[in-house]
């Protein structure tokens, strides 16, 4: 079959190239996975219509469809319309008229815009879960206007806890709900639970001082799981009202050097995080001279430094007060190939804006 | 006298009472739930009528106000003790019939047990007048209807709360006629709840052989593997009484220090444990058995006329593993059906 596709177009456009010639998966967003289920009656009818009536769960939580044809994507697109508005611009209030935060102008029956920013993935969070301590769609839809649309690539998942079932630590910018804990010694039965539960299932942070028969805690190593909260019996352990989030960088899977991410900032309030991400273009425009190419988030910060990242990232964001940076990461790869980042100088990769020559 | 305030009056009505009373009341602490972005509603003391949360039922008890989890009971300094004080002012409780009622079960323990009486507990009730808060029937737990705890005439004044912010009261006290002089007569009288959803009847131990027979019973041994033994339905009880008393010494010198009571449960470790190191109820089991036999038995058997239960079903609500009360009821029903067709 004779047939002329750039398939660079059709990427950008979420249509992913299959193993058959002409034939292409359809990948939708979902920020932070949920959304109403009213749109599977659009992910149906899409593929039943053009596709080849299943769909696959993405592994960033979009629906997949797939076998979809290259001269059915105008008409695909074109019926995307419904779903991008009401997902996008309804319940997450993106402009899409804005390309990184640029006036471009979008044109609603031609489908998405851009791939760059990926699909934010969250757990369900408190909206559900016993150990959940964030809303964790919310956020997800209060940042998807910040990253998307845009070109510069960026995977961000969610976890409503330190469990991080979603894998906050691995990807570009993980970020996890955590609670700041208030002890009530005068409600303190002294039954222990807590300390317990924490050695079981946490960091080993609470101990149960006999003398006393109130609980010690090592406040340095908490990790804000809120597990004593959600085991003790007299509401002696309680979380505080504000919401404090744990953000993780630099986690990746891959071919060359896959690794868990490192955490970047701790205690950091929702303003703070939403701050730090208004600046991720202007960080990945900087690193890649303001040419946004195929490129993990992950890479430009270890192509910019982590010193020059945090820089970029934290310009104009006000820190609330219980906020802790990370002054430096030292980072833990998998080097599948030993010695993978000692290679001829003609081969390292530049950061940053680049004299003409 | 009854009376119905506009919202501006019953805020002045309750600034002249905070001026003589410690007003302790339900109260909505948000976010301080177990879960995440849930709130607890317990008793407090409370400044405005705004701090009272009049439309949940505490998760907490009433109980707190008066016997609370931790007090000091005395201080000592070498061979010298003085007890603990706590102020005169006298204290208006915002309390449902449930509450109310189980404070008569509460002062049989405290106050006349074995002819001892609990000094610690009578100087906090001698100063408590009611103030009747209206209940609605409660929610899906409660049970008060079959416990007989849904009426009081325990109460100084009773009120409604209306959704426009107006108050009805009812003045039953005459020590109270004087904040209301004021304000226009109308008709008001409290409603009782007299129909819950959830029904239940407590069973008949009738001999000695019938309750050893059930107390060996295999009903039991589900909790083993059900119940956590975290105590969270004990701290949410309107009656149980048990406390733990410890004496906690200041700083490095064992000569100065306090004697506290901190209320126990008779679900969590260490409850049974006696010199020797030896517990008599290990099991989830057990000590579930001991805590039903023990507020549908042993209660009664003393007191005669009530259980230790006034069906606020608290405990139900508190269960982090869905262990029902009324349901453990019913399964010691079946089990002493059993027990009496001899089949057990």
């Amino acid at each position: 079959m004779n047939q002329d596709i750039n398939i660079k177009t059709l990427q950008k456009n979420c249509f992913r190239q299959s193993k058959v010639p002409g034939v292409f998966l359809l990948q939708m967003r979902v920020p932070g996975g949920y959304v109403s289920a009213e749109m599977l009656e659009i992910v149906k009818h899409i593929s039943e219509t053009w596709g080849d009536g299943n769909f696959h769960f993405g592994t960033r939580q979009t629906f997949d469809v797939c076998g979809i044809k290259y001269q059915d994507v105008p008409a695909v697109n074109e019926y995307l319309e419904k779903y991008i508005k009401s997902v996008e611009e309804d319940v997450c209030g993106v402009d899409m008229d804005l390309i990184a935060g640029e006036k471009v102008g979008w044109n609603p029956k031609a489908g998405y815009p851009t791939i760059g920013a990926r699909n934010i993935t969250a757990c369900i969070g408190n909206y559900h879960c016993v150990c959940g301590n964030v809303n964790t769609f919310e956020l997800a839809r209060k940042i998807e206007g910040i990253i998307f649309p845009s070109h510069y690539h960026i995977k961000i998942n969610i976890s409503g806890c330190p469990n991080d079932c979603n894998k906050a630590h691995l990807c570009d910018f993980g970020i996890i709900g955590v609670a700041e804990m208030e002890y009530h010694p005068d409600r303190c039965i002294g039954c222990g639970l807590c300390a317990r539960t924490c050695e079981k299932g946490s960091t080993r942070v609470l101990t149960l001082n006999e003398e006393t028969g109130k609980i010690e805690k090592d406040t340095c190593c908490c990790v804000g799981c809120g597990e004593c909260a959600r085991v003790c019996p007299a509401s002696a352990w309680t979380r505080k009202e504000e919401k404090y989030y744990r953000v993780i960088i630099g986690g990746r899977t891959g071919r060359q050097t896959p690794r868990t991410g490192k955490m970047f900032l701790n205690w950091a309030s929702e303003d703070v995080v939403l701050s730090v991400l208004k600046n991720w273009q202007n960080f990945s425009a900087w690193v890649m001279n303001y040419k946004p190419e195929y490129l993990h988030g992950g890479h430009l910060i270890d192509r910019a430094g982590y010193k020059k990242f945090k820089e970029i990232m934290l310009e104009g964001v006000k820190l609330n007060p219980e906020c802790l940076v990370a002054e430096d990461i030292y980072w833990h790869e998998t080097e599948y190939r030993s010695n993978f980042n000692v290679k001829p100088l003609s081969l390292h990769h530049t950061a940053g804006p680049q004299d003409k020559k | 006298m009854s009376y119905r305030l506009t919202q501006n009056e019953a805020d002045a009505v309750f600034a002249e009472l905070l001026k003589k009373f410690d007003i302790y009341a339900p109260h909505r602490h948000v976010c301080a739930g177990r879960y995440s972005d849930d709130d607890i509603v317990k008793y407090d003391k409370v400044e405005s009528l705004s701090d009272v949360e009049y439309k949940k039922k505490s998760d907490y008890p009433m109980k707190e106000v008066i016997s609370p989890i931790q007090q000091a009971l005395f201080y000592f300094t070498e061979d010298e003790y003085r007890e603990s004080k706590v102020s005169s002012r006298p204290i208006l409780i915002f309390a449902r019939p449930c509450d109310i009622n189980a404070q008569k079960i509460q002062a049989r323990i405290y106050a006349g047990n074995g002819g001892f009486t609990d000094s610690y507990y009578e100087r906090m009730k001698d100063r408590v007048k009611y103030i009747l808060m209206d209940c609605e029937g409660g929610d899906d737990n409660c049970f008060c209807v079959s416990m007989h705890t849904n009426k009081t005439d325990n109460y100084s004044l009773a009120v409604k709360f209306h959704e426009d912010g107006s108050l009805f009261v009812k003045v039953k006290d005459q020590d109270f006629d004087n904040y209301f002089q004021e304000i226009k007569e109308i008709e008001f009288e409290p409603e009782f709840v007299n129909k819950n959803e959830l029904k239940v009847t407590v069973p008949v131990i009738k001999d000695h052989e019938t309750l050893n027979k059930l107390k060996a019973h295999p009903m039991w041994n589900e909790f083993n593997s059900r119940c956590i033994s975290c105590g969270a339905c004990t701290i949410a009880c309107s009656t149980c009484t048990c406390f733990t008393t410890k004496d906690i010494i200041y700083g490095d010198n064992p000569e100065v220090g306090e004697r506290r009571r901190i209320e126990s449960s008779c679900q969590v470790d260490g409850y049974t444990t006696v010199a020797g190191g030896i517990s008599y109820r290990k099991t989830a089991g057990e000590k579930m058995r001991f805590k039903m036999l023990h507020k549908f038995h042993d209660y009664k058997e003393r007191f005669v006329d009530s259980d230790m239960c006034v069906g606020c079903g608290r405990c139900t609500a508190r269960c982090p593993q869905f262990i029902s009360i009324t349901t453990t009821l019913d399964k010691m029903s079946k089990a002493i059906e059993e027990i009496e067709k001899g089949e057990v």
